[in-house]
């Protein structure tokens, strides 16, 4: 399989003489995949994920995804290389409340400059196959915990990136709606989405991602093919 | 226990001050120009009030001015008049001498001119206990020879002129132009130059200056003018000059300017108000979640306040204390300006001015701060830091639904749907930005009414170039040519105008001329002589705009300017009477013309409402001819044409506008600007609030792959619709002001207007006019623009 994601030697330090958020890290992540990042808090779970989303840079080495060295593009650069090839999903949904639901899928495709209609009908089709289009009219405020999270997957998915980063996804949710959420992270992977999952939840990380890798105090402590993954 | 509770609040309000850098500095710049244009705009207004009282004061100006016979009375004896009940301060005696200044004609003439006699007096500096003379440029004289004019002497010569007194040998070099409150004199030298410029046989004056305790009146200093000549031996005292006079005079020549400078200063002084609300409540509202989170630990609601009237009020106190230096400083010019344009010497800003000022805006920050506070303290701390997250739910979905369905690019759309989740907080904004796009839209206004104005009481544009007669009877326009002894006489007057008239019409760039003729005579219901100039053949096109009725057509009709009609209460149609001679002239008013000359009591009429009189005891000729030039055609090169022509360029003069309107125009260029900028500070107050409040809203926006150009358009967006909505009623406000101050500055004027000067604006300049208001909007959102489009996404989700 190709490689979608490779770190080489990446180090991210937040301020001078402090230990590193993230040390050295190697890392390849192969298109398809879907790989759960753990480690207790503080070990640069989440730094992993914003150098991989561009929405950070590593102080030393190089970040690849989908063959862009993205940490050597500008800002304007970063963000269109993010609207179309990353979708992120967030713990505590990150949707913009003064939008509605479906303003809300669209968001990265109007950015992108998509047709209108190319868009609505792409936007349509994410609301239906994630059983929320009877929203679309809704703001994000009146809906479950487990609602917001699917229209942050539409949202995420509406410009077909080929990397889906999730950072906590199921964080804020019950066990039940986690589990729903889990299960169409699963279904998007077995379609073929590559998919990076952060979580510090074994069990999600067992049933949802096919390898996990374990960072403690920034540094790759493990590396494992879970074996047990439905 | 007490001391540890205000060491709590004084580092609770140092943390916010260092957590809300920008906040901090956007604070202290905002009250720094505000309290900056407050302190220029009620400084302005104070001054126009009374700017030569303001001027008197500050320059010591005497109540008197006497000129005295010094071989009727010693210097000692005049010394001692300093010394006379309700005498409170005296100055002189200074020598004194009234010359007959010869000016160089233009290149080639060959000839002099005798310029009207000036008096000049002896003194060895420009300051003193009385008269304190404003040097406006150069030097003092420093050695004989030498000579500084008063900008009032009316010579209007430059630096470096050179000026001889008619039948005195030797020249005075023009070293510098100074300005006394008193007019006491036309020009200063050093005193020992005063006896060589002295005529022979004519009696040496010097003069003195005085202060009265009771001067407040024209009868008091009357009493305090007879003290003085009785003091004296009989016939010392010549003349005196009271202050009152030129009060009066300087008075109502600023009259017309006043009303335009106090709206000036009443606009900058709401805005700044406005401003200094908007910014101050603003960083306090913006607060609310730190507010909540600091109940939650224990602040009572006291403490609260006193948190953030601390946190708002250090940097409000440097911005004051900044502000009214910058009010002074940026004064300093302005004031210098208007100390021109009202003729006084100099204008300061009082030093009551800076006190109510400083002491008002930081009352004014305080309030500001403390109300928001108030009220936060309390809210319970969860209910603080609800309200201090993003605005309340509701607000603006509709907005967002019909902007969204505009084919606009998306991040424009979402920028301008902002503005509606805080209504409050865009009203503020709104009005902010209206007041600085009113004031651009009436300045423009003023700005061209005034061009118009300057040219009509010039007519440089209808008439540049006049061409005179070497003489004529009646005619107060023709110049006494003082050529070199050997020059010849001038030439009959009826052969001086065929050549005149030949010149012209062989002149390829003449377009048209008309001859006038100027004489003073009687008309019935008013004192002394008024001017009446008489054109042979139609004069419609000299410059003499119509407010009224029409041009006169024949004899027997006449058009006058509004305080002719005003003083005689005449109107249109009614019949005045022109004594000319011995005949008693009817005479038809048929139109209402604008003409300030002789404060606007003049008539223009056709040359045979006289001629026709029958009985002419004085034979009736032109003493100038008026010229209209071809467009593109340069005055200066035209004249130096005719004047080739003519033999001579003597009797050749252009017609040009008063600086004193360049002057004004300047004034009215800088104030517009500093309301332009305050007005934009509030405008990046807001965006810096919108900022810091919608960050993680920003950091969604940049994950899902907004550019920072997008982010640039989408903030700025945020007020760009306000500005346009401010723009568009800014506009017929504007008008609105011009077309009520214009009215007001002209009756202050004893004038009319023609309607040409109201109607200043086209549909091109209002056009652009309206774009006033967004061209300060985006102004103002450019730079937290770029700051919001700079923020590091990663810490702006984590931001809440």
């Amino acid at each position: 399989m190709d490689t979608l994601i490779r770190l080489d030697d990446v180090t991210k330090r937040y301020d001078n003489g402090g230990r590193p958020a993230l040390d050295g890290v190697r890392l390849e992540i192969a298109a398809g995949e879907a790989v759960a990042v753990m480690g207790p808090s503080g070990s640069g779970k989440s730094t992993l994920l914003n150098l991989v989303a561009g929405l950070d840079r590593p102080t030393r080495g190089t970040v690849t995804v989908a063959g862009q060295r993205i940490d050597d593009l500008g800002e304007t650069g970063v963000a269109r290389f993010r609207r179309q090839q990353i979708g992120m999903i967030f713990q505590f949904f990150n949707l913009l409340d003064d939008l509605t639901v479906a303003d809300n899928v669209l968001l990265p495709a109007q950015l992108a400059g998509v047709p209108r209609a190319t868009a609505r009908a792409r936007a349509d089709e994410l609301l239906a196959a994630l059983r929320i289009a009877q929203h679309a009219s809704a703001y994000p405020a009146r809906l479950s915990g487990g609602e917001r999270q699917r229209v942050a997957i539409a949202r995420a998915l509406v410009n077909r990136p080929a990397l889906l980063l999730a950072d906590e996804p199921t964080g804020a949710l019950d066990t039940e709606t986690g589990e729903q959420i889990g299960d169409v992270l699963l279904d998007l992977n077995r379609s073929g989405q590559t998919l990076l999952l952060v979580t510090h939840n074994p069990d999600l990380a067992a049933r949802y991602a096919a390898r996990t890798v374990q960072l403690v105090d920034g540094k790759i402590a493990s590396d494992v093919v879970n074996g047990a993954r439905r | 226990m007490r001391r540890w509770r205000a060491g709590a609040v004084a580092r609770a309000a140092r943390g916010g001050l260092a957590r809300r850098r920008v906040q901090t500095l956007v604070i202290g710049l905002v009250v720094l120009i505000s309290t900056g244009a407050s302190v220029l705009a009620l400084g302005l207004v104070v001054d126009s009030s009374s700017p030569f009282d303001s001027a008197f004061a500050a320059q010591h100006g005497a109540h008197l001015v006497a000129t005295v016979n010094s071989g009727r009375a010693t210097a000692a004896q005049l010394r001692a008049t300093g010394r006379l009940p309700g005498v409170t301060a005296s100055s002189g005696p200074f020598p004194e001498v009234t010359i007959t200044p010869m000016l160089k004609g233009p290149p080639g003439s060959g000839g002099e001119f005798a310029a009207p006699p000036i008096t000049l007096v002896g003194r060895a500096a420009p300051g003193g206990p009385l008269d304190d003379l404003t040097l406006e440029q150069g030097r003092w004289p420093q050695r004989p020879g030498e000579i500084v004019l008063s900008r009032d002497s009316g010579l209007g010569l430059p630096l470096g002129s050179r000026i001889t007194a008619r039948g005195r040998p030797g020249s005075l070099t023009v070293v510098g132009i100074a300005s006394s409150i008193d007019q006491s004199a036309d020009g200063w030298v050093l005193p020992s130059e005063i006896a060589a410029l002295r005529a022979p046989g004519t009696p040496a004056t010097a003069q003195m200056l005085y202060r009265f305790s009771s001067a407040g009146s024209a009868a008091a200093l009357n009493a305090d003018a007879a003290v003085l000549a009785r003091a004296l031996p009989p016939g010392a005292v010549l003349a005196t000059q009271s202050y009152l006079a030129v009060k009066l005079q300087q008075d109502s020549g600023i009259a017309p300017i006043v009303p335009f400078v106090v709206a000036f200063g009443v606009i900058g002084l709401v805005l700044s108000v406005l401003i200094v609300v908007n910014v101050v409540g603003g960083a306090v509202a913006a607060g609310y979640r730190r507010i909540g989170v600091l109940k939650s630990i224990g602040f009572t609601p006291g403490q609260v306040v006193a948190t953030y009237a601390g946190q708002v009020m250090l940097p409000a106190l440097l911005g004051c204390v900044a502000g009214v230096v910058l009010g002074n400083v940026l004064a300093v010019p302005l004031l210098a300006k208007t100390a021109t344009v009202y003729r006084v010497g100099t204008l300061l800003v009082p030093g009551w001015v800076d006190a109510a000022v400083a002491a008002g805006m930081c009352c004014l920050a305080g309030l500001a701060a403390v109300a928001p506070a108030v009220r936060a303290g309390r809210l319970s701390a969860a209910q603080a830091i609800a309200t201090g997250r993003a605005p309340a739910q509701g607000r603006g979905y509709a907005a967002h639904r019909l902007l969204g369905r505009l084919r606009l690019p998306r991040p424009v759309t979402i920028g301008l749907a902002a503005p509606f989740a805080r209504p409050a907080r865009t009203a503020v904004t709104l009005a902010a930005i209206l007041l600085g796009a009113i004031t651009v839209t009436f300045a423009a206004g003023l700005a061209a009414s005034l061009n118009h104005v300057a040219y009509g009481i010039s007519h440089a544009r209808s008439e540049p170039v006049q061409v005179y007669l070497e003489s004529g009877s009646g005619s107060g326009g023709a110049i006494k040519h003082i050529g070199p002894s050997t020059a010849p006489p001038p030439p009959p007057p009826a052969a001086q105008e065929r050549a005149i008239e030949a010149a012209l019409r062989a002149q390829p760039g003449t377009l048209r001329y008309v001859a006038e003729a100027d004489l003073d005579l009687n008309v019935a219901g008013l004192p002394g002589q008024v001017p009446v100039t008489a054109f042979w053949g139609n004069a419609s096109w000299t410059g003499y705009e119509l407010i009224s009725g029409r041009w006169f057509t024949g004899p027997g009709q006449a058009d006058v300017p509004t305080n002719f009609l005003t003083v005689t209460g005449k109107a249109i149609g009614d019949t005045i009477t022109v004594t000319f001679g011995d005949k008693q002239i009817p005479v038809r008013i048929v139109g209402e013309v604008f003409d300030t000359n002789n404060r606007g009591i003049d008539v223009l009429t056709d040359q045979q409402t006289l001629a026709a009189a029958g009985n002419r005891p004085i034979h009736l000729i032109p003493g100038l001819y008026d010229v209209q030039l071809r467009p593109g055609i340069s005055p200066t090169a035209y004249a130096a044409g005719l004047g080739t022509a003519l033999g001579s360029g003597d009797q050749i003069s252009l017609n040009g506008n008063d600086p004193f309107f360049l002057t004004l125009l300047g004034l009215i260029g800088v104030l517009t600007l500093l309301l332009a900028v305050v007005a934009g500070l509030g405008v990046l107050n807001t965006v810096v609030l919108h900022t810091r409040e919608r960050v993680h809203d920003l950091g969604i926006f940049k994950a899902v792959g907004m550019t920072p150009r997008q982010t640039i358009a989408m903030v700025v967006c945020w007020v760009a619709g306000t500005g346009l909505v401010a723009g568009a009623v800014a506009v017929p406000a504007g008008v609105a002001l011009h077309r009520y101050v214009l009215p007001v500055m002209a009756h202050a004027a004893a004038t009319n207007l023609p309607a040409s000067y109201l109607e200043v604006y086209g549909p091109v300049e209002l056009a652009l006019l309206a774009l006033a208001g967004l061209v300060i909007a985006v102004a103002g959102a450019m730079l937290p623009a770029s700051w919001a489009a700079g923020t590091r996404t990663a810490s702006a989700l984590r931001a809440e």
